[in-house]
């Protein structure tokens, strides 16, 4: 039960200092495990003004498991699953390449970063990826067009 | 020490731990260098690893055992994944000096404990000096628990209770000696005022009888400041000027807060009229104006101007002569506004009838034009069927005519019979053709045909 309060406290400092962009707040007050996040689209990005709901799933095992990120909001992007469940899976958030000394609050800035800057070379969906790196104009515009549909 | 000792070692400890360090409400902040990253509480216990990175010794155990897989003898570090064999329990002794030195609250705050102690001593306060920890009664004959505070010199058993002698009450015997001083609802106080003896219990009730109390006339709320003995109390209200005049200044009260309510009754009417005339006055302005653009339509510009302010001066001024004339003038425009309006309103409609109508008599007159054609059409077929009827009767006389008519030259019959002969032949054709002449004029093959005829 070491969990719950090492993920209490990661939630306390996330609530009273939250990282640009990002709010957070527990999908149900009984229950630390299952976060619900606010993530704005970063200035630089095509998500710009869009506001994503990103559901945050910590393991009963965590901080020894990675916690799980999807995208509860539609999003055109290469390296979230076009899917209802719009997970996103890579770097940080493999279970390989976990730390156990990685914190919440980097796991969110990691994956807004990847709002600006997605990883085409380790995407999910393909098709995206490769308009992304051969057609960046109409990536952006498809982009924009979801995020002004969905995310607004 | 390799991982299997390591673990071994961690089990083991584990069982004589008594405190939760890691549940502690910790009073200072503390340097951030001193969290150990996988619980984020200080280190408890802490152990290195070869890549010199720190843990609390239970947080490595339950990351080996999540992380290494089955049996090896290596493990990723948990902040650099460097592979790792090695458990180091030899940490700077400064770390653990820091950390033990983080001031926390006492575990037992719950039992009222206040004690703001250094971590590393919560073990040992907790189990030897704390007030609030509980020990069993020193009687050996009570199964009850004591705070270590309440156990006195005597070590007698604090959970025996005892009769009060007074109030025939049960009490705690560590209460015992509060409740006879003090609280005994039994016991006899003297009244300050005018020292009377009663019991505890009954004091309340003296204390609002008592004739010695001082109590301030019944005309205090009018600003009587006499406060005096309720003995004497009565002699004062019948003299006091004050009293007498009660009667008066409570009706006065009532007076006034009646007129109050009306006030602000009327207050928020008026604010409603006023409202009103707000409104009223924006549209007579808007109205106004209107009126005063459409007059001015042919009007150069700068007259138009000086109407709108004018108008505008007739809206904002107090005078009510003004005002009445405006509203006057506006009456007019506004009523030959809504006439023009309603007027516009007819003509549309009018229009509208008309197309309507139009539409109705074309479709009649295409109605009608189709009857006629199919009718022209049949008439057309009948006299064709006629034609072929008498061009069918006529055919045998044709032929007979112009087997006479080759055999006739040869003959030696006059000119004249010739003549009668063909007339008489050429006659019933001639009616034919002019019956069809009217219907159908211009039937080249008609002619054609009374051409050969004749
Ligand atoms: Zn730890
Ligand atoms: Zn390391
Ligand atoms: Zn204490
Ligand atoms: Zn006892
Ligand atoms: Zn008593
Ligand atoms: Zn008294
Ligand atoms: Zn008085």
């Amino acid at each position: 039960m070491g969990s719950i309060k090492r993920i209490s406290k990661e939630l306390t400092e996330l609530t009273e200092s939250p990282p640009e962009g990002i709010t957070v707040e527990l999908a149900d007050e009984s229950n630390v495990y299952e976060w619900k996040v606010i993530m704005e689209g970063p200035e630089s990005s095509p998500y710009y003004n869009g506001k994503f709901l990103v559901k945050l799933s910590l393991p009963t095992e965590y901080p020894f498991k990675p916690p799980t990120v999807s995208f509860a909001t539609k999003i055109y992007h290469p390296n979230v699953t076009n899917d209802e469940k719009g997970s996103m899976c890579l770097g940080m958030l493999r279970a390989d390449e976990w730390k156990p000394s990685s914190k919440i609050a980097a796991v969110l800035q990691f994956a807004r970063q990847l709002l600006s800057e997605p990883m085409p070379d380790d995407a999910v969906e393909g098709r995206i990826a490769e308009q992304y790196k051969n057609d960046r104009g109409r990536y952006e515009e498809v982009a924009r067009e979801w995020t002004r549909k969905h995310a607004c | 020490m390799n991982l299997q000792d390591f673990l071994a070692m961690e089990e083991s400890r584990e069982r004589d731990e008594l405190i939760d360090l890691r549940s502690l409400d910790l009073v200072s902040e503390y340097d951030s260098h001193l969290m150990c990253p996988i619980c984020h509480c200080p280190f408890v216990e802490p152990v290195r690893l070869q890549c010199d990175h720190v843990f609390c010794g239970s947080c490595l155990s339950s990351a080996i055992n999540s992380f290494r897989s089955a049996d090896s003898d290596e493990f990723p570090c948990p902040s650099c994944r460097n592979p790792t064999q090695k458990v180091s329990a030899s940490v700077p002794r400064l770390l653990i000096n820091m950390c033990d030195e983080i001031r926390v609250l006492c575990p037992l705050i719950t039992e009222g404990c206040q004690e703001i102690i250094p971590r590393g001593h919560v073990q040992s306060h907790v189990e030897k000096y704390c007030g609030y920890r509980l020990l069993p009664c020193p009687d050996n004959s009570c199964d009850q628990m004591t705070r270590s505070k309440d156990v006195g010199m005597d070590q007698k058993c604090i959970h025996k209770v005892r009769r009060c002698a007074h109030c025939k009450e049960n009490v705690l015997e560590h209460e015992y000696e509060e409740h006879e001083k003090e609280l005994c609802p039994v016991l006899e106080v003297t009244c300050a005022d005018c020292e009377t003896v009663v019991t505890r219990g009954a004091l309340q009730e003296h204390i609002e009888s008592c004739p010695e109390v001082a109590i301030p006339c019944a005309a205090s709320k009018y600003a009587c400041p006499v406060k005096i003995r309720r003995a004497d109390i009565a002699a004062h209200e019948q003299s006091c000027p004050i009293v007498a005049m009660g009667p008066y200044f409570e009706t006065q009260n009532a007076r006034l807060k009646s007129l109050e309510s009306s006030m602000r009754h009327l207050q928020q009417r008026n604010e409603i009229f006023e409202d009103g005339l707000a409104n009223i006055r924006s549209t007579l302005f808007e109205s106004t104006r209107l009126g005063a653009n459409s007059h001015s339509g042919g009007q150069p510009p700068q007259s138009d101007r000086e109407q709108q302010s004018s108008a505008r001066v007739d809206a904002h001024t107090d005078d009510p002569a003004d005002l009445a004339a405006g509203v006057f003038s506006s009456n007019a425009t506004t009523y030959l506004l809504s006439l023009h309006e309603s007027l516009r309103e007819e003509v549309s409609q009018l229009s509208h009838a008309i197309t309507d109508l139009d539409a109705r008599a074309s479709m009649a007159i295409m109605n009608e034009c189709m009857r006629i054609k199919e009718d022209i059409a049949h008439t057309n077929a009948a006299v064709n069927s006629v034609r072929m009827q008498v061009q069918w009767l006529m055919n045998p006389r044709l032929h007979q005519g112009t087997r006479g008519g080759a055999v006739r030259p040869s003959s030696t019959e006059s000119e004249g019979t010739r003549t009668n002969m063909a007339s008489s032949v050429a006659g019933p054709s001639h009616a034919t053709g002019q019956s069809l002449g009217p219907l159908r004029p211009r039937r080249p093959s008609d002619s054609g045909r009374e051409g050969t005829k004749l």
